[in-house]
């Protein structure tokens, strides 16, 4: 099972690569930002907007625009790292498939190392940003190492969910439909994300078609801040939700698999 | 008498694919032989051979692979298997280094040295992408990483197809190499049958899904023969004795079953030794 995990990792080479420039990008662009929230031009727009009265913006709000914007380049090496169709769409052009057929593994274990390597890219993805989170939370006050761990975890969780269900679909579609497979994984999570907060979604609406008046207006664009205070203190949840996940694709997955035998 | 050991055995095979149906196919291979496995291109040696490492599922019928059956648990029965396919597999960037990484982490086997001396003798490049090597090259790598792991059995699939004679012969020679060892076996399938009557101890002849001819090729050429005669003397040749007759202008050419009843019988016609190629056509004609 090992070699598939590598092969896997081979065919993720060039997103490595990506991964690597990517990364340096984002410690190089991190610096800056912190640097010009403190002393630059971000935090002299940041004090132009508190002043500026008709925004009703507190010093929370601009902090928190601050660590959303921050937040956002970190996830950029987790998000890059994460995207599994890759693997099939190569294994698909070699005809890899019919070579895995006649290896001495496992379905289980075929179908269970495909779901390892992404994880174990996820996992150096996590490593590499919780490494610059510490760099950071000691260079500026706009979130504290605990904040940005939270943030690493629920990004990583949720580009887990989309990596199993894109697995699934992969498996379901079979090869050369990778890019059903990927659509259909966000459309999933679009689908049971609108489910689950389906009250919340509506307000948002309400508020962006201008339907709800001011007070209640100003109610709901707390909303946001409160999404982002899950992100932080509540990723243990998304993290449950990416575990359920992957043991039920990695379960569908297999009975597809074997059902298909040569599909993998 | 000492029982021969079946390596590979099928009963009544069944697999259906609406357009086209492997229709219950039984045959074996003795442990120690080189077994050819002829057909036309479609005639259902490739599903066959997928049947057999169970890539694909069967819809009926029974298979065993070294006296066990594929239904327990064929992934450890494939530690002893090595295959080779007519299209290479390996992603293009892969090297011979990178295919060494991979495959000793999966076999439990694998013997690397054995895989780069296989490479040094092929004069395969260890550090080269392998969407680089030609068709020939690609070949060999693939006989390179299914003789690496102490294989007891190669499965192979269209092997020679598309190479040139010089390549052709290299790969034979090699394979009659590996079935030194007196446990060693070889399935190998081709539509060439100019490569299995130099190699093939026994033949499996399928056509249209299936198994039309099955026997030791010595005992199979020995027995068969063409029969030459003026279309008008075709009728006076028992019908016992016929496999397919054609006509044409030029005269009757007749596959028999029995060459050397035939001569007895017909002393006067040319009765020649049919080579396996010769014997597929009318056997096929035949059917259809």
């Amino acid at each position: 099972m090992k070699g598939l995990i590598y092969k896997d990792i081979l065919c993720l080479k060039k997103q490595f690569i990506n991964f690597c420039f990517v990364l340096i990008g984002v410690v190089i662009v991190s610096i800056m930002y912190v640097l010009s929230a403190k002393y630059g031009n971000l935090a002299r727009a940041g004090a132009q907007m508190l002043s500026e009265t008709e925004n009703h913006l507190t010093k929370i709000d601009v902090k928190n625009l601050g660590s959303i914007a921050l937040a956002l380049f970190m996830l950029l090496p987790i998000a890059v790292v994460g995207d599994i169709t890759n693997a099939f769409i190569q294994d698909g052009t070699s005809g890899f498939h019919k070579i895995s057929g006649m290896l001495p593994v496992s379905i289980e274990k075929r179908v269970l190392a495909r779901f390892l390597s992404i994880y174990a890219l996820f996992a150096m993805g996590v490593l590499v940003d919780l490494c610059l989170a510490g760099i950071l939370s000691v260079l500026t006050d706009l979130m504290t190492f605990a904040e940005f761990f939270g943030i690493i975890i629920s990004a990583a969780s949720v580009m887990s969910i989309f990596s199993a269900l894109a697995i699934f679909y992969c498996f379901l579609l079979g090869y050369g439909k990778e890019q059903y497979a990927m659509l259909l994984s966000i459309l999933t999570m679009i689908i049971f994300f609108i489910l689950l907060n389906f009250g919340k979604v509506k307000t948002l609406f309400r508020i962006m078609s201008g339907a709800l008046p001011e007070p209640e207006r100003a109610d709901g664009s707390l909303m946001m801040w409160d999404a982002f205070d899950f992100l932080k203190e509540k990723a243990w949840i998304l993290l449950m939700a990416a575990v359920i996940v992957s043991i039920l694709s990695y379960g569908s997955s297999l009975v597809i698999a074997k059902r298909k035998r040569g599909m993998i | 008498m000492e029982e021969i050991k079946k390596v590979i055995e099928l009963k009544d095979v069944t697999k259906d694919y609406g357009d086209f149906k492997l229709n219950a196919i039984s045959f074996c291979v003795p442990e120690g032989s080189v077994c050819g496995f002829i057909g036309q291109n479609g005639a259902g040696k490739t599903t066959t051979i997928n049947l057999i490492l169970d890539v694909i599922k069967r819809d009926a019928g029974e298979i065993w692979v070294f006296g066990e059956s594929i239904d327990q648990d064929s992934a450890h029965l494939r530690e002893n298997i090595g295959v080779v396919f007519a299209e290479m597999g390996f992603h293009e960037f892969m090297t011979g280094k990178d295919i060494n990484t991979m495959m000793k982490n999966i076999y439990k086997n694998w013997d690397e040295e054995i895989f780069f001396t296989y490479l040094k003798r092929f004069s395969l490049p260890s550090k080269k992408r392998c969407g680089a090597f030609s068709r020939g090259m690609q070949m060999k790598l693939q006989i390179a990483v299914a003789l690496s792991h102490h294989a007891k059995m190669l499965i192979m699939d269209e092997p020679t197809s598309g190479l040139d004679p010089i390549v052709r012969n290299e790969m034979l020679d090699i394979f009659r190499e590996f079935v030194v060892e007196e446990d060693h076996t070889i399935l190998l399938s081709s539509h060439i049958t100019a490569d299995l009557e130099k190699l093939a101890d026994e033949v499996v002849f399928i056509d249209g899904g299936r198994i039309i001819l099955t026997g030791n090729k010595d005992e199979i050429l020995e027995k068969h023969g063409l029969l030459k005669c003026r279309k008008e003397d075709a009728d006076k040749v028992s019908e016992s004795l016929i496999i397919h007759k054609e006509i044409s202008s030029l005269g009757a050419e007749i596959l028999i079953n029995d060459r050397r009843a035939a001569a007895k019988l017909y002393p006067d016609f040319i009765i020649e030794p049919a080579s396996l190629e010769q014997i597929m056509l009318h056997y096929v004609s035949r059917e259809r």
